[in-house]
């Protein structure tokens, strides 16, 4: 039993990074659906520069290089050229897949490495992924840096008026975004399940996506829902484990998909537009052009 | 690094100086060798109609467009203002008309946006205490926890206001201040603006309309006309006709004539309606009216009030919860929009852009917009399109309308000109009941004329008139039944002929008065 607590809190540990790099873009209005691909990538390279380097370090700073690269890229598109953000983020995606089974598959099977210690039973990135939380928390919350970024995502001409550069700001989202969701994936391919094998994420990255929706841009309710997330994920595994014989893992699987959709619809209702408003940041995947 | 620029002023001293500000656009001159001159502690108007080149102006003074010639002063001191930020840094505040909130945030979160105090950490309990200390000076009163998406527009001028203020601002340009409050709102805020200018700030309103609250107000008026300025004279020497007269270049009759005709029977019965707002909240609550050929039933409030719900209650594009509606005798409460526009109903949206055209739409399909259904202009599903353009070009020349011809689109046209359009399209079908929401919000004097003589006329041709308006004096000139409406509520219905102003102004505000019998 303790074992299927410890990995299904890896498993929200992943879910949690990849969705805090996303929930920081979109509170700047940079929607990015190219997060399972920027996981690709950060898994793939990652794990490519700890097998070739023998160190982890090594592995976990590429994946994050690569992720605010690609994040980035994805800020080129969508602030520089002002494209489609679903385009430009679908784009990263499928790059991600052909690009990573490409030239992922020489390393086709394990790494080959100790596995990374834990402290008190607890995965290190778990432990981690919390402190993130309550980081992202109190600079959104609490700083002037995180109101700066979220009144660019609700209204970038306010913004502008006020004297804050909304390109500037939804860049250094985007690209620190990226950061978090490639390292999220060397997470996955260095620590949660060290085999190479190609598209082996098949979804983590869309339900980091789904997860961000269900928070309502809040990162505790977002630590919440990935723990909820990361047990469901890991039910999917062993089905045997709830209700045998009832749910396939497949149905398991898209256990968080039908949540979210309920909180969006909750989201949507008279009722709670009418007490908080709309959560959503209101400039959320619109592209901004001065003037 | 600027701020002490105009930390020495003293009253009457200059602060802020215009030179010979030229502003070209392919094909016009926008600002033509502008001249501006504003002191400490003085309220100095700028009039003009829409077009006159005010927004041009007004950018160029808040950063936000850079001249093409001519020099600001500040202090004495020639400045370069690349962008808002250079402006504010200055002590120069700017208060939208299209509110610059954000709308999810708090009060609190709005004004110290981009503050460089703010703090790394934000310091909320300092600002508060400055933002209190604003409000106990000027008489503001804002709740700093609300979420602005909560409050009224007056209120939210109030935040935008503070936010200047806050920010260090001793030169306030307000844009359009009054054309969104309810006439106590209104004299709130001169109260306000007063002690501001006995403060030694200066304060430059740019107002399209309401001379009457300029007169009152300000200390000088500069007047534009076509990117010039017209005239320059001190507030104690100008009178309402000769400012109308410089800035349209012509005489503007302020009376329009409000012609008597002989009502007959009920076009529009409604019953104990009531309706919801998007938001969920009962916008509309039990209104009772009826509208008969040959008036005008003006309904004034301050908007948000319910007068939008009602209006779309009534064309059929919101349910309504409660209540019944007849036209003409037949029950339309629930019908589709498409079978009252046939009965008989035409709707003029206070939104022009968004919902009275399609922008990317020329000018004949959007006269189609309204004729589609018709069986002169359609066989079998077929559109007639040259007979519509035929009606189209009959429209623009009828009304006047200032186009090359009728294939420009919707959005190439000036607000007064699509208007006209709008109006023109409506009007053609001499509709039994025209339901007008808004019909002369942001037009300038000459077209705010225009859209209102068509009313009275369409009401000389014994059509029931319902005329949803912000403005007043509006209201008061050519309706002959007045409801001011506030949270969804008729404080009264007032025959025109005993209307009082003071009294319609306190009641749109919501203060209620024994419902007279109509």
């Amino acid at each position: 039993m303790w074992e299927f607590i410890a990995r299904s809190l890896e498993a929200s540990t992943i879910f949690t990074l990849a969705a805090l790099g996303e929930l920081l873009g979109q509170r700047s209005g940079i929607l990015n659906v190219g997060i399972e691909g920027i996981m690709l990538f950060g898994a793939t390279f990652g794990f490519m520069a700890a097998q070739n380097s023998d160190s982890y370090a090594v592995g976990f700073a590429v994946a994050i290089l690569v992720g605010a690269l690609l994040g980035s890229l994805h800020g080129f598109f969508s602030i520089t050229l002002g494209v489609d953000q679903v385009v430009s983020g679908m784009g990263i995606w499928i790059l991600g897949f052909g690009l990573t089974t490409f030239i992922g598959n020489p390393y086709t099977g394990p790494l080959g490495m100790d596995r990374i210690p834990t402290i008190a039973g607890f995965s290190p990135f778990f432990i981690l992924s919390v402190v993130l939380v309550a980081v992202m928390w109190f600079v959104l919350a609490k700083t002037s840096l995180g109101l700066r970024i979220r009144s660019v995502g609700e209204n970038p001409s306010v913004a502008e008026v006020s004297g804050i550069n909304v390109a500037r700001t939804r860049y250094m989202c985007v690209v620190v975004g990226g950061m978090l969701m490639g390292f999220a994936g060397a997470v996955y391919s260095l620590d949660y399940n060290p085999v190479w094998n190609y598209n082996f994420l098949m979804g983590w990255g869309f339900i980091a996506l789904a997860l961000v929706f269900f928070s309502l841009w809040n990162p505790w309710i977002l630590l919440g829902g990935s723990l909820l997330f990361g047990f469901l994920w890991q039910l999917s595994l062993n089905p045997q484990l709830f209700l045998p014989g009832v749910f396939s893992r497949y149905i398991w699987r898209t256990v968080p998909f039908v949540i979210t959709l309920l909180v969006l619809l909750v989201m949507s209702t008279k009722w709670f537009r009418a007490k908080w408003g709309s959560a959503k940041p209101e400039a959320l995947g619109e592209p901004y052009v001065k003037g | 690094m600027h701020e002490e620029l105009l930390a020495g002023r003293v009253r009457g001293s200059t602060v802020l100086e215009l030179r010979g500000i030229t502003k070209r656009y392919p094909g016009v001159v926008a600002n033509d060798a502008i001249d501006f001159e504003m002191r400490a502690g003085e309220i100095h108007a700028i009039l003009g109609e829409n077009g006159a080149g005010k927004t041009t102006l007004m950018k160029i003074v808040y950063g936000l467009m850079q001249p093409d010639e001519g020099e600001i002063y500040v202090g004495g001191q020639k400045v370069k203002l690349q962008s808002p930020l250079d402006a504010i840094q200055l002590g120069i505040g700017m208060v939208h008309q299209n509110r610059k909130l954000v709308n999810a945030h708090t009060v609190m979160e709005n004004i110290i946006l981009g503050h460089p105090n703010a703090g790394r950490v934000l310091n909320l309990k300092r600002a508060e205490e400055e933002i209190d200390e604003l409000c106990r000076r000027y008489g503001f009163s804002v709740d700093l926890k609300a979420s602005v998406w909560q409050l009224s527009e007056g209120e939210k001028q109030v935040v935008e206001i503070l936010k200047a203020l806050h920010r260090g601002a001793k030169i306030l340009i307000l844009d359009e201040p009054t054309s969104a409050l309810a006439p106590p709102e209104t004299k709130k805020l001169l109260t306000s603006v007063e002690a501001m200018a006995d403060d030694e700030l200066a304060i430059i309103p740019f107002i399209t309309h309401k001379l009457p609250i300029v007169l009152s107000t300000s200390h000088r008026i500069t007047v534009l006309r076509r990117g010039r300025v017209i005239a320059r004279v001190d507030t104690a020497r100008a009178t309402e006709q000769s400012l109308a007269r410089e800035m349209v270049g012509r005489e503007v009759m302020f009376q329009v004539e409000r012609p008597v005709v002989e009502t007959g029977k009920p076009v529009l019965q409604v019953e104990k309606l009531s309706a919801l707002s998007s938001r969920g909240f009962m916008a509309v609550k039990d209104v009772s009216f009826t509208v008969r050929e040959g008036e005008i039933f003006g309904i004034a409030g301050v908007s948000g009030n319910g007068q939008h719900e009602l209006a779309e209650v009534l064309a059929g594009l919101r349910k309504a919860e409660a209540g019944k509606v007849t036209l003409d005798g037949t029950e339309i409460t629930d019908a589709l929009p498409i079978k009252r526009w046939q009965a008989g109903l035409g709707y003029i949206p206070s939104e022009r852009n968004e919902v009275g055209s399609i922008g990317d739409f020329t000018l004949v399909e959007n006269v189609a917009m309204n004729y589609y259904f018709d069986d002169t202009f359609t066989h079998r599903g077929i559109m007639d399109y040259g007979s519509i353009r035929k009606l189209t070009e009959d429209l623009i020349a009828d009304y006047g309308v200032a186009t090359p011809n009728a294939d420009v689109k919707g959005k190439n046209l000036s607000g007064g000109n699509l208007q006209k359009i709008i109006l023109a399209r409506v009007l053609n079908r001499n509709p039994r009941l025209v339901i007008a929401n808004l019909p002369t919000q942001g037009l300038d004097v000459g077209a705010t004329e225009f859209v209102q003589n068509k009313l009275i006329e369409a009401k000389k041709n014994k059509a029931a008139v319902l005329l949803i308006s912000e403005d007043l004096d509006e209201i008061m000139a050519i309706s002959d039944w007045i409801a001011p409406m506030y949270e969804g509520e008729f404080m009264a219905i007032v025959s025109a002929d005993n209307a009082d102003r003071e009294q319609i102004g306190a009641m749109m505000a919501g203060l209620r008065l024994e419902r007279q019998e109509q």
